[in-house]
């Protein structure tokens, strides 16, 4: 995977409710590019924040239904990524990356 | 808390303040709490935002705010236990600001002088003595009958003093020229309102003459293309009138406010308003001279932040003098020409509130009754006057200042010798006018301010 791919499938931290407990338990939530990888995805974080990756669980966001006075619309969706670091390792500073 | 103070000059205090880091660490975790829970944030309820990114997010600000205030009540509690007394407001600086550490901020300010009254004992002060004579009050009557004159139509040659009416058209060589034209124009000789020449070559006309009139406009003329040109103008006269002085009798007598008429009255009346008159300004130059006494006595520095502030107030004023309207931006006036000015007025305000509380000069609520009670005089409704003000406060307070400020003068010419100089009631009065333009408008102002 070449260097620039990297630098193209984290498109920015997941800030939630959810998200905020999951950090609690070592884990991170990113949005990430919709044909990223698992593979891809840990090895992205692993060479932009330091740290090592245990795991990574991805899953598809739909977007949402919207009906407006023209019809029925979509709103985007996006490809959203939980990422388990190694035991011992943080993320702080974590709203601020990508 | 640790305070410790230096002095930088006779009047400057660098004041250094540790607080230490829990109190301002707690000061901050509280108010981050504080903040949680209004917290909007998207992908969060509110209230529901966790501490961790609340305080990401928003501790440097939270931070910065609850340092600023912890600076503000620390510096007044320093002062306070070093009794420091300030003048004007301080500049704080924070010299160590991270969390964790002692937080220290550097307070500069200045305090008022600490003065010693020193005496104005030796100085001499004058005291117009003038009192009103006869002749006098005959001059000031001379002047308001010059005042209520009318003019009379006389038939008979214009001499100086006397109003003609007439109209003219001017020529410069065979040409009319603008603005040389009039109809009825009402002139009187000898007033200087014309072109020198024009007046005095109009003495001697009677009524319904024709007469030509030839002058040399002055080189200066404010209108261009006239000046230095010879003129000549085509006069018509219509009538001369001759000032007729009103009689003094009982009509003329009404008009002051003398119902009967009663000359006696009048007389008495006016030499009342004259005495009044004298008698004010010769205290105003007394109180003049005893200040300036007092300020050559005890040269104290004065705090330039209380400069600024008379400074802008001062400006104000001028402005208004000016009639600059409201909405004028005082700061374009340039401040030096004011700052002299102010610093004597400042000076003079912190010595007379010195005289004041060395003296303990107090003004009792009787006292200030007498006083309003005094200025109500002057005005149409003296008990309105009254009720307003002593329902005010403010204006209570202006009073009272009023009186105390001239009790601290009356101590000051103990003090003082007073020399008694004769003068005339037109001198007396010339003296006070020329001390006023001087230096003065009202440090009634600069006293109250500071009391």
């Amino acid at each position: 995977m070449n260097q620039e791919r990297l630098f193209k499938v984290l498109l920015g931290p997941h800030m939630t409710e959810k998200a905020a407990f999951a950090a609690e338990n070592n884990q991170y939530v990113f949005k990430v590019a919709s044909d990223a990888t698992k593979p891809e995805i840990k090895k992205a974080v692993e060479a932009l924040f330091d740290k090592k990756v245990d795991r990574v669980q991805v899953l598809n966001m739909k977007g949402k239904t919207k009906r407006t006075a023209h019809g029925v619309g979509m709103r985007k969706g996006y490809r959203k990524a939980y990422v388990t670091l190694a035991a011992g390792e943080t993320l702080e500073d974590f709203s601020g990356a990508e | 808390m640790q305070a410790s103070v230096e002095t930088t000059s006779q009047i400057a205090r660098r004041v250094t303040v540790q607080v230490p880091a829990a109190e301002v660490d707690q000061a901050v975790a509280a108010r981050l709490q504080d903040t949680a829970k209004n917290v909007r944030l998207n992908g969060f309820r509110q209230g529901r935002v966790p501490m961790a990114v609340v305080k990401q997010r928003y501790g440097r600000d939270v931070r910065n705010e609850v340092v600023g205030e912890l600076m503000r009540q620390h510096y007044v509690t320093a002062i306070t236990e070093q009794s420091l007394n300030p003048a004007g407001y301080p500049s704080i600086e924070p010299t160590v600001n991270e969390s964790g550490k002692d937080l220290e901020f550097v307070a500069t300010l200045e305090v008022y002088p600490e003065i010693e009254l020193a005496s104005i004992e030796g100085s001499e002060i004058e005291r117009p003595v003038a009192t009103v004579n006869d002749a006098d009050i005959e001059q000031m009557i001379e002047t308001l009958r010059k005042q209520n004159a009318a003019w009379e139509a006389v038939d008979r040659a214009a001499a100086e003093g006397d109003q003609v009416k007439v109209d003219f058209k001017g020529f410069l060589g065979d040409e009319p020229f603008e603005g040389g034209e009039a109809e009825g124009h009402e002139l009187v000789l000898g007033s200087n309102s014309f072109i020198p020449g024009f007046e005095e070559q109009l003495a001697g006309v009677k009524a319904n003459d024709e007469t030509e009139i030839k002058v040399t406009f002055p080189e200066d003329y404010q209108a261009e293309h006239l000046a230095g040109q010879e003129a000549t103008f085509q006069v018509k006269v219509h009538q001369v009138s001759a000032q007729k002085l009103p009689e003094v009798d009982a009509e003329f007598i009404k008009q002051f406010g003398v119902e009967d008429g009663d000359i006696e009255k009048f007389h008495g009346e006016v030499r009342k308003n004259m005495e009044r008159e004298v008698q004010q300004a010769v205290d105003n130059r007394v109180k003049q001279q005893a200040l300036e006494a007092l300020k050559t006595a005890n040269d104290i520095p004065v705090p330039t932040s209380l400069i600024e502030q008379e400074t802008d107030g001062l400006k104000r004023q001028a402005a208004q003098q000016f009639g600059l309207g409201d909405d004028f931006d005082v700061s374009q006036l340039p401040n030096e020409l004011f700052a002299e000015q102010a610093k004597s007025r400042v000076q003079v305000g912190l010595l007379l509130a010195e005289v004041i509380k060395v003296h303990e000069i107090d003004a009792s609520d009787d006292e200030i009754k007498a006083k309003v009670e005094e200025l109500a005089q002057q005005y149409q409704q003296p008990e309105e006057v009254i009720e307003y003000y002593l329902k005010d406060e403010k204006m209570k307070n202006q009073v009272k200042s009023a009186i105390l400020e001239e009790k601290a003068v009356d101590k000051l010419l103990e003090q003082a010798q007073v020399k008694d100089v004769e003068m005339s009631y037109e001198q007396a009065l010339q003296a006070a006018q020329q001390q006023q333009d001087g230096e003065e408008d009202s440090d009634d102002e600069t006293a109250s301010d500071k009391t």
